[in-house]
């Protein structure tokens, strides 16, 4: 099992999947970008004082070049700004796009949704490019302070949810109450669940193992322990997990419907 | 404003239509003047200045240590909602509209506001919103969170009245905000000198002028949003409830406007101030007016069209995110522009590091930490990994931080001769500096450590295996020397109330009209308001005196000989 490893000091913690990696690839951009101004403020402001204090025997210094420099400061930071807008854009429109399912993810994932028996086997005669692109849809439901993930074949589960691994993955993001935050660093970012409207968060896991996430958008008074923990597994043991939880379902079903039937519950 | 001190009047003197004298405390809350009201803005600011400290610390007690149970969390998620609502309504923007309502009208060389008891009812309005919210301790805080999104904030999932309470301070606070916006408004556009043309204003007066429209704008739209809350919250209205076809959303969009728009004015006055004390201290004028007073009005413009910037996660399409990318990288050229001039300033003069000097470089310094960060959330995939996690609060920390308090005091160092008559004490001005600085660098640099881990905001607690239990222990150190630092900022404000060297109408050798006013000015401001005949009004008559006794002496140096 892959513990999601720690960051270091300066970047975040690492990603586990293509578009995290995107991500994780602006942010080092970034981050020089950011160094690199922050260094050019104070370096210019401390020189400026040190060159300038007050002494005696002060020459007065020639400042006449200092009006083609504002021009040309002022010239090469909207180059820098475009420049980063540009790089920004590429790597976002990336970071979106997790890509399609690999050859050792769950194959054909749209069959499962409709239930049709016994997922396939990847044999001789791989699955239409068309149905293996589709991404595996999992909604999952936001209420204070808990998650609930309901798979496609309707069976569901709360605070884990089990993934395939290297399948791209669409967790389709609602709430029922009130705004809530899904922050899984190390499959992709922050984005909300708010109440009558959809978001949607796409992943493609590459190791098997879990990652530990956090809701990060104030939700009222046990915002603190909502968790998220997303379990990527193999994909013959998400089968047998939504198929396992969804024969659980079932029983459970069974037996209220029993105790009913029989009187034994109101 | 207490007329100068006078000997007990001789009877003979009184006549029946002399007012009697009432007693100061009966003088200043009826008080009109903008001098008044702006030192009580001032006053008031800097009290909530140290409640909004007193709360950020024992927030940051509660998370010294992982998984700590100091504090319950319904009383910190309280705290934390009083102290946004202190730190942004009570200390940020009144210190900033304070500064600019005793100033500008000084700087224009207004005898008074254009609308004074427009700007009265302001302040009281805002009073009575501070006064909601510190009352409430005793009753029912707010508990919604730094902005009460809705649905959390709606009746449903808030049904005690500390929603309500956070709203009537934040709409009370406004609409007294609009009001002294447009009392500011209209005292620029009717009351300044003869010959103070637009482009002559000094740069502080600048930013008064497209602060004001700025802080009108965005207070208007946060009163829309605050009205359409209450209405959801008591009479059942459906503004913001999705499951009835109203928009959660669209409270997020107007509140964020509000928010977005709140930080760039409260960074756009720092920087102004600044661009007057760097010249003051340096000995030359400011390098380029009109490219600082044009960085400035593009800054009040592109940060608040920013504001999608803190929506990047919610379900609005990708194009806005990019609109809102747009605008804040767009804002590198004006805050790359007003830096230069900063150094630019500096360059060949005489620089005299100063306690208002020293408090200036190290604001520019903290807020070009703060906003190159903030840049870096703006780009939307960085966003994504960054926003809701600690990382926001420190870079966010850092700009205000750096702006509203060593922005705040670098503006208090420099005025104070004129709000007071003395001068802020130089040696306690230093320590609190060197305090705060420190301060603000332990308990935030820590948090962007932290943040890069996963730390969330606004959360009570945060678990061990996280492994950020050292970044926060430090943090939290870190916010206690930060708070000794302000309580010494304040102290030295007190004690230089009573026991300051007094100071001259003119300590700094400025250039613009409110250094040709007594410190403090006189109830009417000036006895005589000058043409102004340049950007530098007082330049000019100070070379007018000269030349006059210039010529008065070669007068008598010649009628000597013959005499």
């Amino acid at each position: 099992m892959a513990s999601p490893a720690s960051a270091n000091l300066l970047t975040p913690e690492s990603a586990h999947s293509p578009n995290a990696e995107d991500s994780t690839t602006l942010y080092v951009i970034v981050m020089i970008a950011v160094l690199a101004l922050i260094a050019a403020v104070n370096v210019g402001l401390l020189r400026g004082v040190s060159r300038n204090r007050a002494r005696r025997g002060q020459q007065a210094r020639d400042v006449s070049g200092l009006r083609r420099l504002q021009r040309l400061t002022a010239g090469g930071l909207a180059a820098f700004a475009i420049l980063l807008f540009a790089v920004s854009v590429f790597f976002t429109e990336r970071a979106q796009d997790p890509g399609s399912t690999g050859t050792e993810g769950l194959q054909s994932a749209s069959v499962v949704t409709e239930g049709s028996g016994a997922a396939p086997v990847g044999g001789s005669t791989p699955p239409p490019s068309s149905r293996s692109a589709d991404p595996l849809e999992i909604t999952a439901t936001a209420q204070q302070w808990l998650w609930r993930y309901t798979y496609p074949n309707g069976a569901f589960n709360y605070y884990r949810l089990v993934v395939p691994v290297d399948t791209a993955v669409k967790v389709r993001l609602v709430s029922t109450d009130v705004v809530h935050g899904w922050f899984v660093p190390s499959l992709g970012g922050k984005l909300d669940a708010v109440p009558g409207k959809t978001n949607f968060a796409r992943f493609r896991a590459d190791e098997i193992g879990t990652y530990e996430g956090r809701s990060s958008t104030f939700s009222g008074a046990a915002y603190a322990a909502e968790r998220i923990e997303v379990e990527v597994v193999e994909p013959d043991e998400y089968e047998a997990f939504v198929d396992q939880q969804s024969a659980d379902i079932q029983e459970a079903q069974d037996i209220v419907a029993e105790q009913i039937a029989s009187g034994e519950t109101p | 404003m207490t007329p100068p001190t006078i000997a007990p009047a001789r009877p003979e003197l009184y006549s029946d239509g002399y007012p009697q004298r009432r007693p100061r405390w009966v003088e200043l809350i009826t008080s009109a003047d903008h001098k008044d009201i702006g030192r009580m803005l001032i006053g008031g600011s800097l009290g909530f200045l140290l409640l909004a400290a007193v709360e950020w610390l024992l927030m940051r007690a509660q998370l010294a240590i992982p998984e700590n149970t100091l504090l319950k969390p319904e009383f910190f998620n309280r705290l934390l909602s009083i102290y946004g609502e202190t730190a942004i309504f009570l200390f940020a923007l009144p210190l900033v509209l304070g500064l600019f309502y005793f100033l500008v009208p000084l700087q224009i060389g207004a005898r008074s506001t254009a609308l004074p008891r427009i700007g009265q009812l302001g302040f009281w309005l805002w009073v009575a919103g501070a006064a909601t919210l510190y009352a409430s301790l005793v009753f029912t805080p707010p508990e919604s969170g730094v902005n009460p999104l809705p649905p959390l904030s709606g009746i449903t999932f808030s049904s005690s009245n500390g929603a309500d309470v956070w709203l009537t301070c934040a709409g009370l606070s406004c609409l007294g905000f609009v009001l002294i916006s447009i009392d500011m408004i209209a005292t620029l556009r009717n009351h300044r000198a003869p010959g103070l043309v637009w482009r002559r204003l000094p740069p502080f007066a600048w930013a008064g002028a497209v602060g004001s429209w700025l802080l009108l704008v965005i207070s208007v739209l946060m009163l829309g949003a605050i009205t359409m809350l209450m209405f959801d919250r008591n009479v059942n209205g459906l503004f913001f409830d999705g499951g009835a076809g109203g928009a959660p959303l669209l409270w997020q969009h107007l509140s964020w406007i509000f928010f977005s728009g709140a930080y760039t004015l409260v960074v756009l006055a720092a920087l102004a101030a600044i661009a007057e004390i760097v010249p003051a201290f340096s000995g030359r004028p400011l390098f380029d007016r009109r490219a600082v007073s044009a960085s400035l009005t593009a800054i009040a413009v592109l940060g608040p069209l920013a504001w999608m910037q803190n929506m990047y996660s919610q379900p609005i399409g990708i194009g806005f995110s990019y609109f809102a990318m747009a605008m804040a990288m767009a804002m590198i050229v004006p805050f790359g522009i007003l830096i230069f001039n900063f150094v630019a300033t500096m360059q060949g003069g005489s620089v005299q590091v100063r306690a208002p000097m020293l408090y200036a470089l190290g604001a520019v310094s903290m807020i070009s930490i703060g906003l190159a960060s903030e840049l870096g959330h703006s780009a939307v995939a960085v966003a994504w990994q960054l926003q809701g996690t600690t990382d926001s609060t420190a870079a966010t920390h850092y700009a205000l931080v750096g702006a509203a308090i060593l922005g705040g005091f670098a503006a208090l160092h420099f005025w104070f001769p004129k709000l007071t008559g003395r001068t802020l004490g130089e040696s306690l001005g230093r320590i609190s500096f060197w305090t705060i600085l420190a301060g603000l660098n332990i308990s935030f640099l820590p948090l962007f450590f932290a943040g890069l881990q996963g730390q969330v905001v606004d959360a009570y607690k945060y678990f061990s295996d996280l492994g950020v239990s050292g970044y926060n222990l430090v943090a939290s150190i870190g916010a206690l020397v930060l708070t000794v630092g302000i309580v010494l900022a304040l102290v030295n404000v007190l004690a230089s109330l009573r026991s300051g060297v007094k100071a001259g109408h003119d300590p700094w050798g400025g250039t613009s009209l409110e250094w040709f006013a007594l410190s403090p000015p006189p109830a009417h401001n000036f006895d005589v308001v000058p043409d102004v005949r340049s950007h530098e009004p007082l330049r000019d008559i100070r070379d007018a005196i000269g030349n006059r006794q210039r010529s008065a002496g070669e007068k008598t140096a010649e009628s000597q000989p013959l005499a």
